[in-house]
């Protein structure tokens, strides 16, 4: 689409795969991590700052790769939003916010909807994501009580069924960075905004009428929108403009923790459903593959828990310096889990995925899911990936097995990840195992084993 | 027809409470003897027995053998309304297929709450024999439990004919416990052949916490990496005796 880097794609697929130790050659970057242990980068994820630097090292590193030159030589704009919006985090409660805008005209929904991404490479996602030119404009997220025209404006487009012809002028030419992070999907250059026209827009009434109903609860409405069939990202989008909830409580959710709440709101209430359905018979093994993600699910015929754990092999964007692979995974029992789950976003994405497809056969089960990451994933490219993964994942056709063993086995068997990792990490995997049947002593009778 | 007094509402609640750990919903099995309850958990991995005879009631009528089953949560949803000096009226609406509910005390209060089809399914009790025996207060089985779990997931057992050991390990920490006659920590203990064995804190943790709210004696019967046999005592002749599978560390 624009073409204008600064490193080919060729190269940097390269650095990502064949040479993914020049990360740590680098001398700079070197120091930044020397000494650390191989799970501190795991368990932050450029979020939480373990390494005590102001900002994580990894992601400067790769965003400085991503570099764009002569983008948008001026400081108009004139195309068409797919509508998309963003609200920034840093400094809140006073956010970022504002429209995001390529250079053209035409369909553009793909470039701000992850629904349509399976299939596309990490290239072409970032492709779609640094097209979008980024206009910002302080606001306090308590300005949605009575909205800016700036603020009713996005949150018109975020109502908006189809791409919506724009106009931005921004004060400074956008500077060419890329935002990575591990929760939301990549978002490419910005510039201070100063004024934006947008042509008639098409509004999704179904959005609409919530956003009008000030007395229904954010998850309510949020959970109505699913069951309407509206994308989840879409319900992200304007949940994050604060559009939704009883008129007093509604303010500005930055994009990354929307995302999260959002998918952790619909899968708890499909799980409170699935809860009330029978078990499965059998055993069910699921795999896929997709942008050097593996994942297999394996399903017990057994009521309602979740895990999910990820294995992140050596010279993978959080575990660089490892050198075997980093696991990490949560789990929740039948009631629930009260803690935010320590692998973040992915854990509620993944449980989203999973409890629709439940919710489909009308069925539970006890579900573990496993993810390997290998170095061919280069770059996180938010939780929309392993959502979509994960709903693919569960089309597939399973293999069926009498034992959880059996099942276990066929589970691993297509992983690079030792068995005794993946038993040593997972509470399922052991606690199955291990744990007796009360029902293997109820018919022959039998002798203590004294 | 099927009608049960309860003389302490609380008592039923706290009853139902402990069988709620392990099922949602209960199948109740009525004859002119009693009320009897005997279900496994979901994942098959525990089991309660559960026992009232006529004799336990204030007043009991069944004149024909009945299923009546309900989901648990609703029945204990109203239960709980019910103060100490209360009693419990338990009637079966056979024709429109509803439990009928009365609390009597200032207030007379008559609940309704809908029944589920039973399921036919006899489940048969375990059949073992035990190696070790422990009587003691279920307040003191329920304090060991909680010191388990600050540190595990798991509990372990180990008998001998002097004490009993009771130890909880994760990859950390450790907590180790022991009991015997001699210091008052048990009742009874009797321990034919050593034995040890393992068990998930999980369910250990939520049956002994709200058995022990029914009764201040419980007897623990195991043997190595064999069930365990939790019996809570009632005063009235009244049963309630947990099953559960040992955990059998392989790899």
């Amino acid at each position: 689409m624009l073409g204008m880097r600064t490193i080919s794609w060729a190269d940097w697929i390269e650095h990502g795969t064949t040479q993914p130790s020049g990360l740590i050659r680098d001398r700079n970057y070197a120091d930044l991590v020397q000494n650390r242990s191989s799970k501190i980068c795991l368990a932050c994820r450029g979020s939480k700052m373990l390494c005590g630097k102001a900002k994580c090292p990894v992601v400067v590193r790769a965003e400085a790769l991503v570099k764009f030159q002569g983008l948008l030589d001026k400081e108009l704009i004139e195309g068409s939003t797919p509508p998309a919006v963003f609200v920034g985090r840093i400094g809140y409660p006073k956010v970022h916010i504002g429209p995001m805008i390529p250079p053209f005209y035409g369909n553009t929904e793909i470039l701000d909807t992850p629904e349509l991404w399976m299939g596309k490479t990490i290239e072409e996602v970032l492709d779609y994501r640094v097209s979008l030119i980024r206009g910002k404009s302080r606001s306090h997220i308590f300005e949605v009580q009575k909205p800016s025209k700036l603020l009713a404006t996005l949150q018109e487009l975020a109502m908006g069924s189809r791409p919506t012809q724009t106009e931005a002028v921004f004060t400074k030419k956008p500077r060419g960075v890329v935002l990575l992070s591990e929760d939301m999907q990549p978002f490419g250059p910005s510039a201070p905004l100063k004024s934006l026209t947008v042509s008639d827009i098409a509004v999704d009434r179904r959005i609409e009428r919530f956003f009008y109903d000030g007395d229904l609860k954010a998850s309510d409405a949020i959970f109505s929108l699913y069951k309407d069939g509206v994308l989840v990202t879409r319900i992200q989008r304007s949940f994050s403009l604060g559009m939704y909830g009883t008129t007093a409580r509604r303010r500005l959710v930055p994009t990354r923790w929307g995302i999260t709440s959002v998918d952790s709101t619909i899968a708890s209430r499909l799980v409170d459903e699935v809860k009330h359905m029978p078990t499965i018979d059998e055993y069910l093994v699921y795999t896929f593959e997709n942008i050097g993600n593996i994942y297999t699910a394996i399903l017990l015929p057994e009521k309602w828990c979740f895990e999910w754990i990820e294995a992140w092999f050596p010279k993978t964007f959080w575990n660089p310096h490892g050198s075997a692979p980093e696991l990490m995974g949560d789990f929740e029992p039948y009631e629930g889990r009260t803690a935010y789950a320590n692998v973040g976003g992915c854990y509620y994405s993944a449980k989203l995925a999973l409890a629709e497809k439940l919710k489909l056969e009308r069925r539970q089960a006890s579900s573990l899911i496993l993810r390997e990451i290998h170095p061919e994933y280069i770059l996180p490219v938010g939780v929309w990936n392993v959502r979509e993964s994960v709903r693919e994942l569960l089309k597939t056709k399973p293999a069926k097995f009498d034992t959880f063993e059996k099942a276990l086995s066929q589970a691993l068997s297509v992983m690079t990840t030792p068995r005794k990792s993946w038993v040593a990490e997972s509470k399922m995997i052991r606690g199955t195992l291990f744990q007796r049947k009360i029902s293997k002593y109820l018919t022959q009778p039998t002798v203590y084993a004294g | 027809m099927f009608k049960a007094v309860v003389q302490d509402a609380r008592i039923w609640k706290n009853l139902l409470t402990a069988i709620s750990t392990l099922i949602e919903e209960a199948d109740f099995n009525t004859t002119s003897e009693g009320l009897k309850l005997r279900s496994m958990d979901p994942s098959h991995v525990a089991m309660v027995d559960f026992e009232w005879p006529k004799g336990a009631f204030e007043e009991y009528v069944c004149d024909k053998p009945t299923d009546i089953r309900v989901n648990l949560s609703t029945m204990l949803k109203l239960l709980k309304r019910g103060k100490s000096d209360e009693s419990l009226e338990m009637a079966y609406d056979e024709e429109n297929k509803k439990v009928n509910l009365t609390l009597k005390g200032k207030i007379l209060k008559k609940f309704t709450m809908p029944t589920l089809e039973p399921v036919e399914e006899e489940v048969p009790t375990p059949k073992l024999s035990f190696s070790a025996r422990v009587k003691l207060m279920s307040e003191t089985l329920k304090e060991i439990v909680e010191d388990s779990e600050t540190v595990s997931d798991n509990i372990r057992f180990e008998a001998n004919p002097d004490k009993l050991l009771v130890k909880a390990s994760s990859e950390l920490s450790n907590v180790s416990m022991e009991l015997t006659k001699t210091d008052g920590a048990l009742l009874e203990l009797d321990v034919k052949e050593t034995a040890a064995a393992t068990f998930n804190l999980n369910y250990l943790g939520e049956m002994v916490k709200a058995g022990s709210a029914t009764s201040e004696v419980v007897a623990l019967e195991f043997s190595t990496n064999m069930p365990i046999r939790l019996e809570f005592e009632m005063a009235q002749q009244g049963r309630l005796t947990y099953y559960m599978a040992p955990r059998i560390e392989t790899e």
